[in-house]
């Protein structure tokens, strides 16, 4: 069984020759031909995992040994999908070998990260990880379906994406002090159980005292509809997703939940600024299995680095509006195992129950 | 006011070389993705997207919408033949398709299909072209309360869509209904019959149950059917559409397009309803309603020109409102902010050129499409000549390969090999899978939209019918229930009165 799903790993960058290997084989007139084209084009999947399963030597220098996969938690076409793809682009080259991007979406991220993290220490797979699913998930979820941040080495961190409270404009509402004092009650949309839309809003709330009501939604997009209908009070949201209809004065932003201001939305105060200790941000980075060897490390890590230097990348995360934070792999791994100490005590001292709270 | 202006610049923008050979691209592949299941647009647009960066904005867009309605039209021939719906929205398509195709009229469906097709999704762009602003604000007024009523009035039609008996069909929808609350809870986080496996957290996927249930056991069944007795070979006429099947679906073709157009601005659910809710209307209509099911053209006609419009209309709220319908608009939203174009709701004002030139291109795309595949069903209704100790097999292993490419999980593979015995199963013994399948996409919408309503009403159910859309649909549920048992009650009471002049006055007076 993990011997086939290595070798889908290279599934991804097959599906493009295989669609062009149909177009060709249609013109041919023979309909069964598309059958043979298809087996054919499995037989080529097969074949191309295998390259990675030498037995590497720990000093590193037959790395890379083929391609490296790139393992994504997420659906194609969101966030963690749209980074990981851009940064393989920019990293093949550096690392001299090609990055195929796989999507294994499941469990908010947890099967594609389970996975790696049982996959061979020889740095040919590596996976995006999302802090959420470190420090906020195991919140709502339990204890076993939890993944922990020691059970990975993580090569770098990649970059912040800030979580924004809005409300709809034609509520007239802007800043906290008007939430508050608003003497009423407020249904709050969040984009899902176990996510930092929803841990920032219920930690807010509580701390400022504002009777909420949390309604979980599938993802941000939903959120966001349900907010420019009047359906729900107010919803936190991606950056990236929530700027267009900020831009477009359809939506109030009302705090940003970083530590820091937003570059990309400077005037508006954090929520620790409005007087509320509640730090959630959504952080990425990449990892390889825990025992991965240093030099195969190293060579990632310097292969990492080129790519977040290189024009094309810094486009992507300001377009993406994506804070770069490509701190230290150990670094990232501490300050994950931080926050996650950090939300534990305050779900606990503010009495915030992410599931079952209801 | 310049309304006509920017539009006639937009097929300016259309019509330069460059534009028309992505638009032929994008349309193509589409086609070729919606005819394999399980790759769906959403996937290929996500693998295809660096190519689009080194060209402009509109080229990008109009060669990445291309391929979202190409593959609706693939999408059907798999339906057809081989009785493979790969979406939701095409699952009806299968009961009357795929019983013409063995009656050897495949060539009728898939012509009637196409040209269904093309209309509802023309007359989709038309009401994009001149009802968008005005339309668009319809997908904000849908809130949960909208969908939870909307949901029960679709898991209501399937009970009427299906043929075979009625207990049978209610206990193939309630098994749906249970197969959709797999998974982790989307309120509390607890996981539900997922027996300690993370494959099974996110719930189950509808393309391997729809490719197992109907492809796989229909292939399973036809393997016994062979053994038992010698099946004379498929009559593969290549009929096409003749002017009488043109003229019976005519007014199937017209009314699933003006749903699905309606229907289809709904993110998340729209084109299946509407497919669905299309395919009743016209069942409802029919004089002999026992045809349906059986290869009536109509019963192709409606959904298939429904899922399309819903298909083009899914575009109003991305392109007026900047919000993202489902996972193909997102991935499109995310291409457009590649391009540094801001998809929101000053699209239209900020890069006119860019609202009209994708706009026009899909009546480009649409009439390339008909083009296409007229020819092509020839080609594709060949299939049904290969005998089938050669179909089979490849069918099988283009559908694993297909659900194998949407999680690149194994797991899912196995789970259409269960649900193919499944379906093996429930043909053996007169169960449908229609049911099974539709209450299966509308359980979760339903459950969802139910609870969520509940936590905005403070658990209040009263709020279901003082707003206003909630109501009539919740009004219009009460009819679809009604209508028959009055009026099967009139008819009694005709018939009472006529031996014994019983006064059954009161009860008349109801249905007037």
């Amino acid at each position: 069984m993990t011997e086939l799903t290595e070798n889908g790993s290279v599934l991804a960058a097959n599906i493009q020759r295989r669609i062009f290997m149909i177009k060709s084989t249609f013109s041919r007139r023979s309909v069964l031909g598309a059958g043979t084209g298809l087996a054919l084009a499995l037989a080529l999947t097969a074949c191309g995992g295998n390259v990675a399963s030498n037995s590497a030597p720990s000093d590193g220098s037959k790395f890379p040994s083929g391609p490296v996969t790139l393992t994504i938690g997420a659906a194609p076409g969101g966030s963690t999908d749209l980074i990981g793809r851009a940064l393989a682009e920019n990293a093949s080259s550096g690392l001299g070998a090609p990055i195929p991007v796989v999507n294994k979406p499941g469990a908010n991220g947890a099967l594609a990260t389970k996975e790696v993290g049982g996959a061979k220490a020889d740095g040919q797979t590596l996976v995006i990880l999302n802090a959420s699913l470190f420090a906020i998930t195991p919140l709502a979820v339990s204890a076993d379906e939890a993944v922990k941040i020691e059970d990975y080495e993580v090569i770098t961190g990649i970059s912040q994406d800030d979580y924004v409270l809005v409300t709809n404009a034609s509520s007239g509402m802007k800043t906290m002090e008007q939430l508050t004092k608003a003497g009423k009650k407020f249904n709050f949309a969040t984009t899902g159980v176990g996510t930092g839309s929803q841990l920032a809003q219920a930690l807010l709330f509580k701390q400022a005292g504002i009777e909420g009501t949390d309604v979980p939604f599938d993802g941000g997009a939903p959120a966001m509809t349900a907010l420019l209908g009047n359906q729900v009070d107010v919803a936190t949201i991606q950056l990236a997703e929530a700027m267009p209809q900020i831009k477009a004065g359809k939506l109030n932003p009302v705090v940003v939940f970083s530590k820091e201001r937003n570059q990309y939305l400077a005037d508006t105060p954090t929520a620790i600024e409005a007087g509320y200790d509640v730090p959630v941000s959504q952080f990425r980075a990449v990892a390889a299995p825990k025992g991965t060897p240093e030099p195969v490390l190293e060579k990632l890590r310097a292969a990492f680095k080129a790519a977040f230097a290189s024009d094309a990348y810094k486009a992507f995360n300001k377009q993406n509006l994506f804070t770069a934070a490509e701190n230290d792999g150990a670094q990232v791994a501490k300050d994950w195992a931080a926050d996650a100490a950090k939300f534990k005590e305050l779900a606990q001292k503010y009495d915030v129950n992410l599931g079952g709270g209801k | 006011m310049d309304i006509f202006g920017p539009v006639l610049n937009g097929f300016g923008v259309v019509l330069e070389p460059t534009n028309l050979l992505y638009c032929l691209i994008g349309v193509v592949i589409g086609m070729l993705i919606g005819v394999l299941p399980g790759l769906g647009p959403a996937a290929t647009i996500a693998i295809l997207l660096p190519l689009t960066y080194g060209v402009e904005p509109v080229t990008a867009i109009i060669m990445l919408s291309g391929i979202f309605y190409g593959a609706q039209y693939g999408g059907t021939i798999t339906s057809v033949l081989l009785r493979l719906p790969g979406e939701a929205s095409s699952v009806v398509t299968v009961f009357d398709g795929y019983a013409l195709a063995r009656q050897g009229r495949a060539g009728t469906a898939l012509g009637i299909a196409a040209i269904g097709s093309f209309f509802g999704g023309t007359v989709s762009i038309i009401g994009l072209t001149l009802l968008a602003p005005i339309v668009a604000g319809f997908a904000l007024s849908f809130g949960p309360p909208e969908y939870t009523a909307l949901a029960m009035l679709g898991i209501l039609l399937v009970a009427t869509v299906s043929n075979g008996s009625k207990i049978k069909s209610i206990i193939a929808a309630s098994l749906g209904l249970l197969l959709a609350t797999v998974g982790r809870d989307g309120f509390t986080g607890e996981s539900r019959f997922t027996f300690g496996s993370l494959s099974l957290s996110d719930g189950l996927d509808f393309v391997p149950i729809a490719m197992g249930i109907f492809g796989l056991g229909e292939i399973l069944y036809n393997l016994e059917e062979r053994h038992n007795k010698v099946q004379a070979p498929a009559k593969v006429a290549n009929v096409w559409p003749s002017r009488k099947d043109l003229k019976e679906s005519s007014g199937a073709i017209g009314r699933g397009s003006l749903l699905g157009f309606f229907l289809g601005i709904l993110p998340g659910g729209g084109a299946t309803i509407a497919s669905l809710a299309a395919y009743a209307m016209e069942k409802k209509r029919a004089k002999n309603p026992e045809r349906f099911g059986r290869g009536a053209v109509e019963g192709v006609a409606a959904p298939e020109s429904a899922n399309n419009a819903a298909a083009t209309s899914s575009f109003i709220p991305l392109l007026t409102l900047g919000i993202p319908a489902n996972a193909t608009m997102a991935i499109i939203f995310g291409a457009l902010l590649i391009q540094g174009v801001t998809p929101g709701p000053q699209l239209v004002q900020d890069n006119p050129e860019l609202f009209w030139g994708v706009v026009n291109s899909m009546y480009i795309g649409n009439i390339l499409l008909l083009i296409m595949s007229i020819p092509l069903v020839g080609v594709f209704v060949k299939i049904l000549r290969i005998r089938a100790a050669i179909l089979a097999p490849i069918t099988v292993l283009i559908t694993l390969i297909g659900v194998y490419t949407i999680n690149n999980s194994i797991f899912d593979i196995w789970l259409v090999i269960a649900f193919g015995v499944l379906g093996y199963l429930m043909k053996k013994f007169g169960f449908e899978p229609g049911p099974l399948v539709l209450a299966f996409v509308l359980g979760s919408l339903l459950e969802e939209n139910l609870r969520r309503s509940l936590l905005l009403f403070g658990g209040d159910p009263a709020g279901f019918v003082t707003r206003p859309i909630s109501g009539v649909l919740l009004l219009l549920f009460l009819l679809v229930i009604l209508l028959p048992l009055l009026q099967k009650a009139v008819k009694k009471s005709r018939a009472n009165r006529a031996q014994t002049t019983a006064p059954h006055t009161e009860k008349e007076k109801e249905t007037v």
